[in-house]
């Protein structure tokens, strides 16, 4: 019946694709129960995931908090507190059966109650609250196991969003107290979840551990008796840390291409780079759309010329970097790789220039500041000086100004002070979350990743809002190959390699996360094997 | 006397509150607001919010206001509230200080102890070879910067021969409060401390020498030797004593510097104590904890000198109460 709801609500997948289910076991014979894992963290605010999005709250908030759903292999829905569910013909009434008898790390049962305050809590305050859930009306709770939820318009990306990461499962009685959840003290202290672990210890400063939730809902789960996050913040340190097996599992480990050969080299010690499709981490070149030069589709298109991202990805990142084509990742479900492509060819970039109307003159044809952020140094940095060193062989002055933290560089472009800028953003499973944001003509606002660019085209929005509420998989797909050909057409950004994101691991961890949400899934079925 | 103390705290208040108002404006005049860092870190918001939280933090008011507030607050003993860690600065700080001190004292303790002895030494016997010997090391020790040689040291001692964790303070199995929890820590304590005290240990051999050589050059050193007082009497009860001065006065100013000091080793060795605090409320513009913790290295400051005049006057009975 999943398979069924699957195809029609969330849209079809290809049949062959959704054929492999569930995370598969790698040369491991069965699962073994009991051990501690230890992994990493490199700090957090808070441990719910409902107010903050992103890898360091999402990655322990999904162990300890349940979804009604997780997403399998290949976008795969599968049941997780929901046992079922039944959308209505027109799409617009949504049922969640939940399964009996679970419990809050605290005793008390989950029921439709909880849900259906996650819910309304998750559409307040988490940042893509708005974008996941907008469209979500009225809620019903007919009976302490079931919760209908009632759409003002068809939501095609519903369930995708109805994992932990994105909506984790909050006990009312704990968060329903009146105080705002953005600073909510049990965001930190005394933390009650839904899901397969139990939080032991919370020193930020220190570490994190998580213990096995012996009352949780899934019979014999999880296999894990302990999860330890130790704070490690400097890379190197932690890369030394993998190479001596002081960690056993580091997703979102930061390791740079050039460091893959010696993690490879080290011995018990793997790398995968699976586990990252869901959030699908792009990077690019960001222009200012407002302001000369770049208001002019002409330069924008001599400079992807002049840009080979091939080449960064073959030389600069050693070939483990996959070049993008356009604003979905090339794991996304939506992805097509059937848009305009700019050769690399100097002499028709500095043609085009000259037709332009920026000849040499003087020796220059133009100049402009690149910002860098400091937040993806491994890859915004070599990307900015390559981009600088291919623009100088056609007289355009590059001058790169690294931001020294995160809030001077948020401050200049959130405020659209900027010529033109590195950037990079997580798409997300539905493009409504992570892809909308950048070229919706709404969203041209003071806010960091918004249409910060300033690009408005009314055909790119009128298939935004078709692809908004389109519940057929295909015709949903075909009004996404559309965006992506007219956004590269129209030279939005240019698209850098996507990023290097690998996880490190060692040979005694069985059944991997490997799925499209990776280690940002829960992890009941992953195990030891030491 | 008591007016020297009273003109003394006097301007030590004077002091403290010139410190407050200057890291307020010019954390101010750096780009950016920590709501714009935090909504960043959240991975975006809408308008509404980003205004809300403003509201909130209270930094939609204009700067006088804010550090009007921020003033009395401190005034009251209240360092504000970390709107990163969503708890009061003063227990953030509290929390962070002892692995701090341990590490510090550790460091700046054994370092003082055996870079004095050090220079003692090569100070008596200038042109051998292990004078030599101490000039080069601390040359190389004062030169090579924090994290190379945590990084070389790590290579080394649990990498190479695995005998030291690399990073933390702890380990989780270890239970609080126990023996072997001291012991856990003292173990995690030898690499972050052995770091730090390298350099201090390079600035002290070659303090402790210089002024070494100048004492044994002066008058009633000579004396005493004429006076045919055994080796060992001249340099330890006569030289030492004066020389070691300046060596005191430089432990009192570094020891008032201990969280600069540490910052780098602390985000080396995933050490949790202040430095790693106040280098990461660097980058989340965490301003409150920021202030807060520039606001007690201030403080550690004063308190320092304070007691190194004490402890000048009972090393040196000539200096006496200015």
């Amino acid at each position: 019946m999943f398979q069924r709801l699957s195809r029609t609500f969330l849209g079809a997948l290809p049949v062959a694709l959704a054929l492999s289910v569930g995370a598969a076991p790698v040369a491991h014979a069965e699962p073994k129960a009991g051990g501690t894992l230890t992994t990493f963290t490199s700090g957090y605010r808070t441990l719910n995931p409902a107010v903050q999005s992103g890898a360091s709250t999402g990655s322990p908030g999904s162990q300890i908090f349940a979804g009604l759903v997780t997403v399998g292999q290949d976008y795969k829905i599968q049941p997780y507190l929901a046992k079922d569910w039944e959308v209505s013909a027109d799409q617009l009434t949504v049922t969640f059966n939940l399964v009996s008898g679970a419990k809050f790390h605290d005793g008390a049962p989950i029921t439709g109650e909880d849900v259906k305050f996650s819910l309304e809590t998750v559409k307040a305050n988490h940042p893509f609250g708005a974008a996941m859930f907008g469209n979500v009306g009225e809620i019903d709770v007919p009976s302490p196991e079931t919760v209908v939820i009632h759409l003002n318009q068809p939501v095609p990306g519903l369930l995708l969003s109805m994992q932990p990461l994105l909506m984790p499962i909050l006990p009312k009685h704990v968060y329903g107290d009146g105080q705002d959840i953005k600073t909510h003290p049990r965001n930190m202290e005394n933390v009650v979840g839904s899901g397969p672990f139990k939080v032991e210890e919370n020193n930020p400063a220190e570490r994190l551990v998580l213990v096995k939730n012996e009352d949780f809902f899934i019979e014999g789960r999880p296999y894990l008796d302990k999860i330890v996050y130790p704070m490690v913040k400097d890379p190197l340190t932690r890369v030394l840390m993998l190479e001596k097996g002081e960690i056993d599992f580091a997703p979102f480990s930061g390791i740079r291409p050039t460091d893959v050969a010696r993690i490879e080299r080290a011995e018990g010690v793997n790398l995968t780079t699976d586990g990252y499709d869901a959030i699908g981490y792009v990077h690019y070149f960001e222009m200012n759309l407002r302001n000369e030069p770049f208001s002019n589709r002409e330069v924008r298109e001599a400079l992807a010329h002049a840009i080979d991202t091939g080449f960064l990805s073959k030389v600069i990142f050693g070939g483990k970097a996959v070049p993008g084509t356009g604003p979905l990742h090339t794991g996304n479900p939506f992805y097509s790789a059937d848009v305009p492509m700019y050769e690399p060819d100097m002499d028709k970039a500095a043609a085009m220039l000259d037709a332009a109307g920026y000849p040499v003159k003087d020796g220059v044809r133009f100049s402009f500041v690149l910002d860098v952020p400091s937040w993806a140094p491994q890859a915004h940095v070599p990307m900015a000086e390559y981009i600088q060193a291919q623009l100088e062989k056609l007289n355009i002055k590059v001058e790169l100004r690294k931001a020294p933290d995160f809030g001077t560089w948020v401050q200049r472009i959130s405020s659209w002070d900027y010529e033109a800028t590195m950037n990079g953003s997580f798409n997300y499973p539905d493009p409504t979350i992570g892809v909308h944001r950048h070229f919706d003509c709404d969203n041209i606002k003071n806010v960091i990743w918004a249409n910060t660019e300033g690009y408005c085209n009314p055909e790119v929005d009128k298939l935004l809002d078709a692809a908004a509420v389109e519940v057929d998989f295909d015709k949903r797909k075909a009004l996404y190959a559309e965006l992506q050909k007219t956004i590269q057409q129209d030279l939005v950004f240019i698209y850098m390699p996507q990023d290097f994101s690998a996880t490190v691991y060692s040979d005694a961890v069985g059944n991997m996360p490997d799925t499209p949400f990776g280690a940002l899934a829960p992890m009941y079925d992953t195990y030891l094997d030491k | 006397m008591i007016k020297g103390t009273l003109g003394k705290t006097a301007n030590t208040v004077i002091l403290l509150i010139a410190v407050l108002v200057l890291n307020f404006a010019m954390i101010h005049v750096a780009p950016g607001d920590p709501v714009e860092a935090l909504v960043g870190e959240m991975g975006g918001a809408t308008t509404e919010q980003i205004a809300e939280l403003r509201a909130q933090f209270g930094l939609d008011q204009p700067l006088y206001v804010q550090i009007g507030k921020y003033l009395w607050n401190v005034a009251q003993g209240d360092l504000g509230y970390s709107y990163y860690y969503d708890q009061p600065v003063t227990s953030l700080i509290l929390d962070r200080i002892g692995p701090t001190l341990l590490l510090v004292t550790t460091a700046l303790f054994s370092a003082i102890v055996i870079g004095t002895v050090l220079g003692v030494f090569s100070a008596q016997r200038r042109n051998s070879l292990l004078s030599h010997l101490v000039t080069v090391l601390s040359l190389a020790g004062f030169s090579a910067p924090v994290f190379w040689i945590g990084i070389m040291l790590i290579l080394l001692l649990s990498v190479a021969i695995p005998i030291l964790p690399i990073s933390g303070m702890t380990s989780s199995e270890v239970p609080e409060g126990t023996f072997w929890y001291i012991l856990d820590v003292a173990h995690h304590l030898v690499l972050p401390a052995l770091t730090l005290g390298l350099i201090y240990l390079a600035f002290y051999s070659r303090l402790s020498r210089a002024s070494m050589i100048e004492v044994l050059q002066t008058d009633y050193v000579r004396t005493a030797r004429a006076k045919g007082l055994p080796r060992r009497m001249v340099i330890y009860k006569h030289a030492l004593r004066n020389a070691v001065l300046p060596v005191v006065t430089f432990a009192g100013l570094q020891f008032g510097q201990v969280i600069s000091g540490a910052v780098l080793v602390e985000t080396v060795f995933a050490w949790p104590g202040l430095g790693t605090l106040a280098f990461d409320s660097i980058l989340r513009r965490d301003t409150t904890t920021l202030l807060g913790i520039l606001f007690f290295s201030a403080l550690m400051v004063v308190v320092m000198n304070i007691l190194t005049d004490i402890v000048y006057r009972r090393i040196d009975p000539r200096i006496k109460t200015a």
